[in-house]
């Protein structure tokens, strides 16, 4: 018997290690190095012998146009691509990527720190991509598409929100999405806590959110979430500042990263969170309804 | 703290990513979908890292993700494949790759996946019943009873 599993154990061993395993394992560790932030990492080259083509930095005259288009009656806040980066390299590398502004907004300390951010983050995207290019060795593909966009989810009397996401594709893709969401009445960003009168918020969501999760889990075999017992990895709690947004039902949402809660293929994922559950612990009617 | 844990994860990875690489294979059966777990499993762990308390057992609890993220694969594909007969035709015919010894292979593939784990992981992966105990979430008495019965099985189909 000892001799018939050192044979097995000889097969076992004899499975190939395809050559692509290190570069999977290393953009896997890169792609994920940093938490929950736009910045991503990715495969690093060593020379830097990469043709780029144009960058066509995009300030167009329609966005223009746009900016000075600000309705006068009717929805007060308006977002326009206030810059659009398009690339297309004859190595399998492409990049589009579209800078929301936000114009609008009585609160011009609040417009002008959104807008800011909207910038920089994706100028970091932008430069990431092209530092990525850059570290190729000559003749060697990207195969590599980076696609950032937006839209506004939310946009009635009280409440503005805005879903920011970012795509890249390598091999396998993932996405990050980013949410802001603004009281428009007293001009405000609003964060998760903020909507409740106590911590105790973290606890009513997440096992609303668990409840959610079975009850898919049951219906529809093809869903999987992490949360079995014994999965080293199981989703537990949210976070304090856990993504969300409020949608044009006047509804909470709260939203996952690809990955945060479920294999890859699920995709991000986002709970509608039912008000009766939270109207007790909601500091006012206003925003969630 | 979690830096170092986060670090200490990364160099296990690098260093064990072949281990990693053939148990994941020995679920999936080829190149591309091993290949998938892998990626996936590594992703998994990044964003859970926090929730390691004890950097001894950083190997394990990889192992766990690995198993994990592979069952979980071969319960959707069943599902999708049952759904479809083309699907499981093309799954049932071309889509495993070659081995050399199809029968002595075939002995161990054959086993029930719970059986599969503890022989691959006790003489394959030389890990302690303790460890085989972590990352299959059962407690020790329960791998030792499963482990004998996996080397019985396997007996009868080898002999």
């Amino acid at each position: 018997m000892d001799k018939k599993l050192g044979k097995l154990k000889d097969h076992y061993m004899d499975i190939p290690i395809p050559k692509e395993l290190d570069d999977v394992v290393n953009r896997a560790l890169q792609t994920s190095t940093k938490k929950r932030k736009v910045a991503y990492k990715w495969s690093i080259g060593t020379v830097a012998a990469a043709i780029l083509l144009i960058a066509t930095v995009n300030s167009s005259p329609s966005a223009a146009n746009a900016m000075s288009n600000i309705p006068i009656i009717g929805k007060v806040i308006d977002v326009i691509t206030f810059q659009e980066w398009k690339e297309e390299k004859d190595n399998q590398a492409s990049m589009d990527i579209k800078v929301p502004a936000i114009s609008g907004l009585d609160n011009s300390g609040l417009e002008a720190s959104l807008n800011e951010k909207y910038i920089a983050e994706s100028k970091q995207l932008y430069q990431e991509f092209t530092k990525t290019l850059a570290e190729l060795k000559e003749g060697e593909n990207a195969n590599m598409a980076v696609t950032s966009g937006y839209e506004v989810l939310t946009d009635n009397d009280s409440i503005f929100s805005i879903r920011r996401y970012n795509v890249i594709t390598q091999a396998s893709s993932s996405t990050e999405m980013q949410f802001d969401t603004v009281d428009k009445k007293n001009q405000v960003l609003l964060t998760l806590k903020s909507l409740f009168k106590n911590e105790s918020y973290i606890d009513v969501l997440s096992e609303n959110i668990k409840a959610q999760i079975a009850e898919q889990m049951k219906s529809d075999p093809n869903k999987i979430y992490w949360v079995s017992e014994d999965d080293p990895v199981r989703f537990e709690k949210i976070d304090r500042n856990q993504k969300f947004y409020i949608n044009e039902q006047n509804k909470l949402v709260i939203a996952f990263d690809q990955y945060e809660v479920a294999p890859g293929y699920m995709g991000p994922v986002e709970f509608i969170i039912p008000t009766d559950e939270i109207s007790d612990i909601l500091v006012g009617k206003e925003y969630i309804k | 703290m979690v830096q170092d844990i986060r670090q200490l994860l990364i160099t296990t990875i690098t260093e064990k990513k072949e281990n990693y690489y053939r148990l994941a294979y020995s679920y999936v059966k080829n190149k591309d979908d091993a290949l998938d777990i892998i990626q996936e499993s590594i992703k998994k762990a990044l964003i859970s890292v926090d929730k390691i308390n004890d950097s001894q057992s950083i190997n394990s609890w990889f192992y766990k993700i690995i198993v994990h993220t592979a069952l979980d694969f071969l319960r959707k594909h069943k599902k999708v494949t049952l759904a479809d007969v083309d699907t499981l035709e093309f799954f049932s015919q071309g889509h495993e790759d070659d081995y050399q010894n199809i029968d002595l292979q075939k002995a161990i593939d054959d086993l029930p996946v719970k059986y599969k784990s503890i022989i691959i992981l006790r003489y394959f992966e030389d890990l302690k019943l303790e460890e085989i105990a972590i990352i299959l979430g059962e407690n020790i008495n329960t791998i030792k009873t499963r482990l004998y019965k996996a080397l019985e099985l396997l007996r009868i189909k080898m002999d």
